[in-house]
């Protein structure tokens, strides 16, 4: 067996770099690649080119190019300012239950019994796994004005039901909710699995020192957790609109007087309720620069400021 | 300092122990208080699914009860949802799309790894965050071409339609490729050597040994094609070339919704996840965890 390697050492090496044509590699990336190009790359591409038109899909119309008109209509349209506010105050408002509440609920649980933890790390993440439209309709049911459980429920102690869904106020902190519900287990299954990985030793260390609790988590744990908590925050922000699609349309349309919408929502309104290719598509260029742009920046920042544990 | 401590089971018996008996009593306080919000956040997640299949064995006149126990268990709202929608060819169109969509990107995701883990090509490093990125375009963005490109296809409302877009997917590629590089080399090496060839490497040396990736993503993929509602939205026509999440949709209508239909075809659609859950949580939550979100 030893003796191989020294046969054939030429054969050895060029796989690697040599032959940088060998046409191999791209045999096995092929399909992979193919499908990912048929149908992500080339409609985004398709999307710039529909921005230009102006077009109901249905095959037979004229399709008309009407230059940058539709991105100048969509800055023009109050529906779009309302629609980005709404996507701040969704990405603010799941922060909170994405990262805070978890990072708080993973360190006050860190101690608990292996096996008790292990059966809350198993309830908590159900949510994770039912369908978004499931949830959505669940909820709906349990939010119902009339005859749903939760206003059933505050009923009983006097209270006048709560319009969840149908108040413009409340609708959009409901929606948040909701997507937040199906994301704490998860979040907080990642920062207890980081927070685990923390030496015990360097906690054992600080509390010999007369460290307090408080001071522990503050000095040790916090900067510990870092990376993680940056990587959960910078999903939010980027793809926390994204995960409240569902509720948006299962549950309020975008409605109450758009108080729910959000850049996802109007998306699918201007392409499918009012069938405007050109409107959706610029809007979706919008979109895909304008978090394509937050996502390289975000990313930057996340490489600065993340710690490398060694 | 922190040699000392790493050093503390040397440490002299008295003063360890009085350590130990403050922090046990610590940690007791603290467990009770972890236990109480633990139990609150159990109930927040898990209410709502309980709630569902209660609801759904609640006959017609006692929809609207709030016991937390149906007084009277009944399977009419699943007898009535079966009736008004053909909820078994829909689940079997489910389970055959999940299946597909699976299979399919754990072969095109172990062949695209297999290129990137072995071979140094023009291009690679690029190709590789290409795929990447693909993750970060979000799906309102591609789906009026998507729509259209179907459409000239004249797969609408076919399930191929719901497979092909996913026949291939960037986390299937990039966690295998991610698997296959820890991947020994000296046993690809000693393979080769014995004659073997590249696809046989890939299938009969590389697959066989990277079993746990592979059913991990086979369940986070299964879990979201099953899960899946936008894509089949646009597509479908008729119900019965559809999937099950669309047969929940069919019972909330503008005129009103019928609940107790409502949540027995959503009890059906949960089944099949909550049952592999059930079965293979660890596996189901480390697949969740090792992919980041989805």
């Amino acid at each position: 067996m030893t003796a191989i390697p020294l046969d054939r050492p030429a054969k050895v090496a060029p796989k690697r770099a040599a032959s940088p044509w060998r046409i191999a590699p791209w045999l096995y990336l092929t399909p992979a690649a193919a499908t990912l190009v048929l149908w992500i790359y080339w409609p985004l591409l398709d999307a710039l080119r529909l921005s230009f038109y102006e077009w109901n899909m249905l095959p037979d119309s004229p399709m008309t190019f009407v230059g940058w008109q539709n991105y100048v209509n969509i800055f023009a349209l109050p529906k779009f300012w309302q629609a980005l506010r709404n996507t701040v105050t969704y990405v603010i408002g799941l922060l909170p239950l994405a990262v805070l509440i978890p990072l708080a609920i993973a360190i006050y649980t860190h101690d608990l019994p292996a096996r008790s933890r292990n059966i809350y790390r198993a309830i908590i993440f159900v949510p994770m796994i039912i369908a978004p439209v499931v949830a959505a309709a669940v909820w709906r049911w349990l939010l119902d004005p009339g005859h749903g459980m939760i206003n059933e429920t505050i009923g009983l102690f006097g209270f006048r039901p709560v319009r969840f869904l149908q108040d413009p106020k409340i609708a959009i902190w409901t929606i948040i909710v909701l997507t937040g519900w199906k994301l704490i287990g998860f979040s907080t299954l990642i920062l207890s699995a980081a927070n685990a990985n923390i030496n015990p030793s360097l906690v054992e260390a600080a509390r010999m020192d007369g460290a307090s609790r408080w001071e522990i988590i503050r000095d040790i744990r916090l900067p510990l957790l870092r990376s993680t908590i940056l990587f959960l925050s910078l999903m939010t922000i980027l793809l926390g609109a994204q995960w409240s699609f569902s509720y948006i349309h299962v549950l309020t349309g975008g409605g109450p007087l758009g108080a729910t919408t959000n850049i996802f929502y109007i998306l699918w309104d201007f392409g499918f309720s009012t069938l405007s290719v050109g409107w959706s598509s610029a809007a979706a260029i919008i979109l895909f620069l304008g978090f394509g742009a937050l996502a390289f920046v975000l990313f930057r920042l996340m490489d600065r400021y993340s710690f490398h544990d060694n | 300092m922190t040699t000392d401590v790493s050093l503390s089971p040397a440490l002299p018996g008295v003063a360890r122990s009085r350590t130990r008996r403050r922090a046990q009593s610590a940690s007791r306080l603290n467990t009770a208080a972890g236990h109480a919000v633990m139990v609150l956040l159990s109930i927040f997640c898990l209410f709502p699914v309980y709630w569902m299949i209660i609801s759904s064995l609640r006959p017609a006149n006692a929809i609207f009860e709030t016991s937390l126990w149906p007084t009277a268990a009944s399977l009419e709202n699943y007898a009535y949802a079966l009736n008004a929608i053909p909820i078994g060819a829909m689940l079997v169109n489910t389970l055959v799309v999940s299946v597909l969509v699976t299979v399919a990107q754990l072969f095109t995701g172990l062949l695209a790894a297999y290129a990137f883990a072995r071979w140094r090509f023009p291009f690679d490093k690029l190709i590789y965050t290409m795929i990447a990125l693909t993750w970060l375009v979000p799906f309102q963005v591609v789906m009026i071409p998507n729509y259209l490109l179907v459409a000239n296809l004249g797969l609408l409302d076919s399930l191929a339609a719901l497979i092909l877009p996913h026949f291939a997917g960037a986390l299937a590629v990039l966690l295998l490729a991610q698997a296959m590089r820890s991947f020994p080399a000296e046993v690809i090496e000693a393979a080769r050597m014995d004659g073997a060839k590249s696809w046989r490497v890939l299938w009969e040396v590389i697959t066989p040994n990277l079993r746990g990736t592979i059913a991990s993503l086979a369940i986070l993929i299964f879990i979201s094609t099953w899960n899946e509602y936008f894509w089949p939205l646009l597509l479908s026509r008729t119900p019965e070339n559809s999937v099950i999440q669309i047969g929940i949709q069919m019972f909330m209508t503008s005129e009103g919704t019928a609940w107790g239909p409502l949540m027995a075809a959503s009890t059906l659609a949960s089944l099949p996840i909550l049952a592999i859950y059930i079965v293979l949580q660890q596996q189901v939550i480390q697949s969740f965890m090792k992919s980041g979100i989805r």
